[in-house]
């Protein structure tokens, strides 16, 4: 029987109230072991990456939230039932710690846009009339020395947060991008006792940086530090 | 501790930013850019391969501008291989360009998503 698994968790038995998931099917709660799977039936061999499904997706993994912290699967997991049992059971120790760096704790996420232009050097001058092919590498140039200079201040600033949060979240990890506005996403692994500390801290670092724009969302289930990949096609999106 | 009676979570995530349309943009371009799965069909094998190829290559034609312009700044490049060079990197790129418009892909198709180590571009 093929499953669509959502995500693992520990001592839940059942689910709330009923639910619904990828293609409406009833979610239930798959025993190995220890652990507490999400799942519903599925019949198919891949699943559209489309908004209703990455929804459904979600708000399974989430439904949990609020009584423990699960393991996301990545989304578009299907196996069979007994690939999962036997993937959960040979898996099991690694799987627990991963629980464990986890366990009671959120995923809060940053994301920064940073003004580009500060960054940017002016455009060469057009000096190269008639010689196209140096004009054309004058501006690689350009566009060469305005990456290198976005992703050092993308770093600095990624250092800079770090600082300012690091007594508060558990674990963090972030991106850094030199060609686009959006500079610098975050995510950190907060305990749940320390929300409002990470609040704080989160609204002391914007009051310190005004010329920096954020965005702050969560909590969310621990994607960033905890999604699990079934096995090759899985990791490689290739279904 | 798992249970907090004291401090619940909210029922749904909370989202806060000043610079709403800045970020709406700037997402888009994010999740336009996310790679879709590969199915292996007859009909999609051809944009598959073609897209992992396309990013090779385009993964070496940077590397190559980069080279290029680091000899440029070297100084050790007369005016005319600097022109010649110049005009062999365009016309690499200009090939480019047709070829992804001829297997309708993106800017954003060229890339790869290497795990852990971050993406290939």
């Amino acid at each position: 029987m093929k499953l669509y698994a959502y995500g693992l968790t520990e001592g839940i038995d059942s689910l709330p109230e009923p639910l619904n998931g990828i293609n409406d099917a009833a979610v239930y709660i798959f025993k190995v072991g220890d652990f507490s799977l999400l799942v519903s039936a599925f019949s198919g061999d891949t699943v559209p990456v489309n908004r209703d499904n990455a929804l459904a997706h979600a708000a399974v993994v989430r439904s949990v939230l609020d009584r423990t912290t699960p393991l996301p699967f990545r989304f578009g997991t299907v196996v069979t039932d007994r690939q999962l049992e036997s993937y959960v059971r040979a898996r099991r120790e690694g799987l627990q710690a991963k629980l464990e760096l986890v366990r009671g704790c959120v995923e809060m996420s940053v994301k920064i846009i940073w003004d580009r232009g500060r960054t940017e050097p002016a455009p060469a001058n057009n000096h190269s009339e008639g010689t196209p092919g140096t004009a054309f590498l004058k501006e690689k140039r350009r566009e060469l020395l305005g990456s290198e200079a976005r992703a050092e201040e993308a770093k600095k600033i990624a250092r800079w947060l770090e600082e300012r949060l690091g007594d508060v979240v558990r674990d963090k990890t972030f991106k850094t991008n030199s060609t686009a506005k959006l500079l610098v996403s975050g995510a950190y692994l907060v305990d749940r006792g320390m929300m409002d500390r990470y609040r704080v801290a989160l609204k002391n670092a914007r009051l310190e940086r005004p010329e920096l724009h954020f965005l702050a969302s969560g909590p969310w289930p621990p994607y960033s530090f905890a999604n699990i990949d079934l096995e090759f096609k899985s990791q490689f999106g290739v279904s | 501790m798992e249970l907090s009676p004291e401090n619940p979570l909210p029922a749904e995530p909370e989202i806060e930013t000043s610079h709403v349309e800045e970020f709406v943009e700037q997402l888009r371009c994010v999740t336009d850019s996310l790679p879709s799965r590969i199915n292996i069909d007859a009909q999609s094998v051809e944009q598959g391969l073609a897209r992992l190829v396309l990013t090779l290559i385009e993964f070496i034609r940077r590397l190559l501008e980069k080279q290029a312009v680091r000899r440029m700044e070297g100084g050790d490049l007369s005016p005319e291989q600097i022109e010649e060079l110049g005009l062999a990197l365009m016309r690499l790129e200009a090939k480019l360009h047709e070829l992804k418009t001829q297997f309708g892909l993106t800017d954003e198709d060229l890339n790869l998503d290497l795990g852990p180590i971050g993406r290939l571009i």
